[in-house]
């Protein structure tokens, strides 16, 4: 506990020192972004943050002309960064174009929703930024999700605590593997085995009942 | 896989990476991407210009509200996802199927009934909402589409197969817009045809009995 304030306090100055824009370059952004992705680092967030509210807050109030929606803007921009850094990958681009995509989806939707249509595209369906598909590769899983939610019901609970525990962060909150993993402290592959045999045992109880 | 010859505009493209276009349009748009490395490395491209340039200016923020903004995103609940389910590989027309890009397979749940139309072809409707629709139109062997102009815009994408028109051949993967001041008359030889559309407006038929056409070409086409 002694250690910790005094480490953030540098880190702190070391972020005032590096908020200069010509320091923030696509690879500095891109290891802030792996560190809020593998360690949930609050102070990386916190630089990352910085740097993006002001632009995205520039970038929204062009767009709506209205602070108040700009504002909402960044903070659900900003809320998937914090949430979804494991899905940029630096082999796809620099943070700050994938940080303009989630952006520029998250416009659109703001937009479709004053028109109040019914079962409306989102713009995940016409631009997958934050989509698990895009980032997972992994045969297995990609077969996995064509099991759909409903199809699931409440067979889950029948499940061995383990498998259910794995099923309901993916199916039912949404989280990605690497984040179960993540949050149960268990190894990716132990999550991605249990999802397999979860999924396994649902298929056989699905097709018992019907 | 063939090489492309007919792509999206760069104006196109552009307005398709900021959100500008039509859904349903940028449906269309985004199933040629998937079938076209060019348009994508286009794309990529523009993604990168687009955010440099967007993402440029910054708007100051009151350090209380900045802070606010921080300290409640830390505290959030990761956003709630429903898991999709993956998109549909296959669109089926009676004993036919075809293999389909994932930006088109991602909306085949909300694809209509086909419904046979004279002259050889087929259409079934594909609605994102009330106002941003597309159809699947599929042409079989020696099939033409009567002459006709555009109100609005007609963008076109072959998914599998040929057709001609009076200007070129287009297989697939081949995009084509056409303005309100073009007419083309759309035809298969030899081999059968499967497009994607879109049209932001009724067709206007030009010539010989498919003027008759015109007072239903709202039913046929849109
Ligand atoms: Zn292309």
């Amino acid at each position: 506990m002694q250690v910790m304030p005094e480490k953030r306090n540098t880190r702190q100055y070391m972020s005032t020192v590096r908020r200069e824009p010509q320091e923030m370059t696509p690879e500095h952004l891109g290891q802030l972004l792996a560190e809020v992705a593998k360690s949930r680092s609050r102070i990386a967030f916190g630089e990352l943050f910085r740097h993006f509210a002001p632009r995205l807050q520039s970038f929204a109030t062009r767009q709506f002309g209205n602070e108040q929606t700009a504002m909402d803007l960044v903070q659900e921009t900003m809320t998937n960064v914090w949430h979804k850094a494991h899905l940029f990958s630096p082999e796809k681009g620099s943070p700050t174009t994938w940080i303009f995509t989630i952006a520029r989806n998250i416009r659109f939707d703001i937009l479709r929703k004053n028109k109040h249509r019914q079962n409306d595209v989102s713009a995940e369906d016409l631009w997958p930024v934050l989509s698990e598909e895009m980032s997972d590769s992994d045969e297995e899983f990609a077969l996995d999700k064509n099991i759909l939610l409903q199809e699931i019901g409440e067979y889950y609970l029948q499940l061995p605590d383990a498998q259910r525990e794995v099923v309901e962060q993916i199916y039912i909150e949404g989280k990605s593997q690497q984040e179960v993993s993540d949050t149960l402290g268990i190894p990716l592959g132990t999550v991605k085995s249990r999802t397999r045999l979860a999924l396994q045992k649902l298929r056989e109880l699905i097709s018992e009942q019907n | 896989m063939s090489k492309i010859k007919f792509h999206p505009s760069e104006e196109l493209l552009v307005n398709y990476v900021s959100g500008q276009l039509n859904a349903a349009l940028a449906v269309v748009v985004g199933t040629h991407l998937d079938m076209c490395p060019r348009c994508r490395s286009v794309v990529h491209d523009i993604e990168v210009h687009l955010a440099t340039r967007e993402l440029h200016q910054t708007s100051p923020m009151a350090e209380p509200e900045l802070a606010a903004m921080l300290e409640s995103i830390l505290a959030s609940e990761a956003p709630m996802v429903a898991p999709k389910s993956a998109p549909e590989e296959n669109i089926i027309l009676e004993s036919k199927s075809f293999k389909v890009p994932p930006s088109l397979g991602r909306h085949a749940s909300r694809m209509g009934p086909w419904s046979k139309m004279p002259g050889g072809l087929w259409r079934a409707p594909l609605e994102l909402n009330a106002d941003e629709r597309m159809h699947l139109i599929y042409m079989q062997e020696n099939a033409s589409v009567p002459e006709h102009t555009h109100r609005g815009s007609e963008a076109t994408l072959v998914l599998d197969g040929v057709f001609s028109d009076e200007h070129d051949e287009y297989r697939d993967g081949d995009f084509i817009f056409l303005d309100a001041t073009q007419q083309h008359t759309p035809h298969t030889t030899d081999e059968s045809c499967l497009t994607l559309a879109f049209l932001d407006a009724p067709l206007h038929f030009t010539s010989g009995v498919a003027r008759l056409l015109n007072p239903f070409s709202s039913l046929f086409f849109r």
